[in-house]
């Protein structure tokens, strides 16, 4: 595949999913030097993985891959992280927050995120975007049994942490 | 009504979404220097410690208190093979193209093995290569007995080379050895997370 092709792929999946990689980089990194310089680092290997992509999957289980790979390099030598389970341990005295307020929202949940080990911290990461479980298997190659699992105590991690509330 | 995925979906982020590609271009450069300015440190050592040696090979310094020529030949030798072999680990044409596009878990065991296998065959790469070079000239120097030391210092001096090499030369292979178990652990782990 020539340069081009690559520049092209590389334009369509960051005008696509530019946005969502900017989430990731929010939830992986509270510092703002540290999170531009964990995108770029995203964007970098996105624009060099497009020279071996072949359509073995769709753009966006790709994208999300290549994304999901460069967190993980990031934080697989940090020995703070913990799983699901145990955040839900530690957290069950937490009062929950309500969704209405959304930066504070937002900052628990990122807060919550940045606690997780991968898997777990991709999956739920995932989930938030939208991601369907077959997708999220695929991108990180899970199976689907563990995914549901995750997904299931996902669920119960954020009831335990939000309550949905009326807008004002 | 919001929910906690809308809020999500919704939060403002002030980085651009899109890294131009003249930035990424730069970027790609930049680390192509990197790693030819870190190949380039590497050389540049080896081919000192071969420049000393070559030196006093040709020049016959030292030669009153260590005949070097043969186990110095033997040295040289490991390090260019210890300069092949980080080269062709290091390198970057060594990756599979696709690696990066690959599902979370096949990649980290990608990466992990590697260093694994790195590390648990460092002592076959990395030390035994200098041993035949290291343990001649360091049997040659206790069987020189200079004429101008006297006889319980020069014992005493053997006896550190050969502690201090043999220290060295344990505690890097201990240390590759802890790394490579440290490593074969997360490995289980990632095994777990895939039967599951």
């Amino acid at each position: 595949m020539g340069t081009v092709p690559q520049d092209e792929l590389y334009m369509r999946a960051t005008a696509e999913f530019g946005p969502a990689l900017a989430r990731l980089a929010r939830a992986y990194e509270a510092d703002a030097s540290q999170r531009l310089d964990l995108l770029q680092d995203i964007h970098f290997a996105l624009w060099r993985s497009f020279s071996s992509f072949a359509g073995q999957c769709s753009l966006r289980t790709w994208v999300y891959r290549v994304a999901h790979n460069v967190g993980i390099s990031r934080r697989r030598k940090r020995s703070d992280l913990i799983n699901l389970e145990e955040l839900a341990e530690m957290s069950a005295e937490d009062s929950p927050e309500e969704t209405v307020h959304a930066s504070r929202a937002l900052s628990r949940l990122q807060d919550l995120i940045r606690r997780l080990r991968p898997p777990d911290d991709q999956v739920m990461l995932l989930y938030l975007e939208d991601t369907d479980a077959a997708s999220i298997g695929d991108i990180t190659g899970l199976s689907a049994r563990a995914v549901a699992t995750r997904i299931h105590r996902i669920k119960q991690l954020l009831s335990l942490h939000f309550r949905q509330g009326e807008s004002p | 009504m919001s929910d906690i995925k809308t809020v999500w979906q919704t939060q403002t982020t002030e980085e651009t979404d899109m890294i131009s590609l003249a930035e990424i271009r730069s970027r790609a450069t930049r680390l192509k220097n990197w790693v030819l300015w870190r190949n380039l440190a590497l050389y540049v050592y080896s081919i000192a410690n071969i420049a000393v040696t070559a030196w006093l090979i040709s020049t016959g310094q030292h030669k009153a208190y260590m005949r070097y020529e043969a186990p110095g030949l033997l040295l040289v030798a490991a390090h260019l093979f210890v300069i092949w072999q980080l080269w062709w680990r290091t390198s970057l044409r060594a990756l599979p193209g696709d690696l990066m596009g690959r599902a979370a878990l096949d990649y980290l065991r990608h990466q992990l093995e590697r260093q694994r296998d790195a590390l648990s065959s460092a002592w076959l790469w990395y030390i035994a290569p200098f041993m035949p070079g290291l343990i001649w000239e360091v049997w040659m120097r206790a069987n020189l007995h200079p004429a101008d030391i006297p006889p319980g210092y020069d014992h005493a001096l053997v006896l550190y080379l050969v502690m201090a090499a043999l220290f060295f030369w344990t505690s890097v292979g201990l240390a590759f050895s802890w790394a490579a178990a440290r490593l074969d652990v997360r490995l289980e782990q990632l095994n777990t997370l895939k039967a599951e």
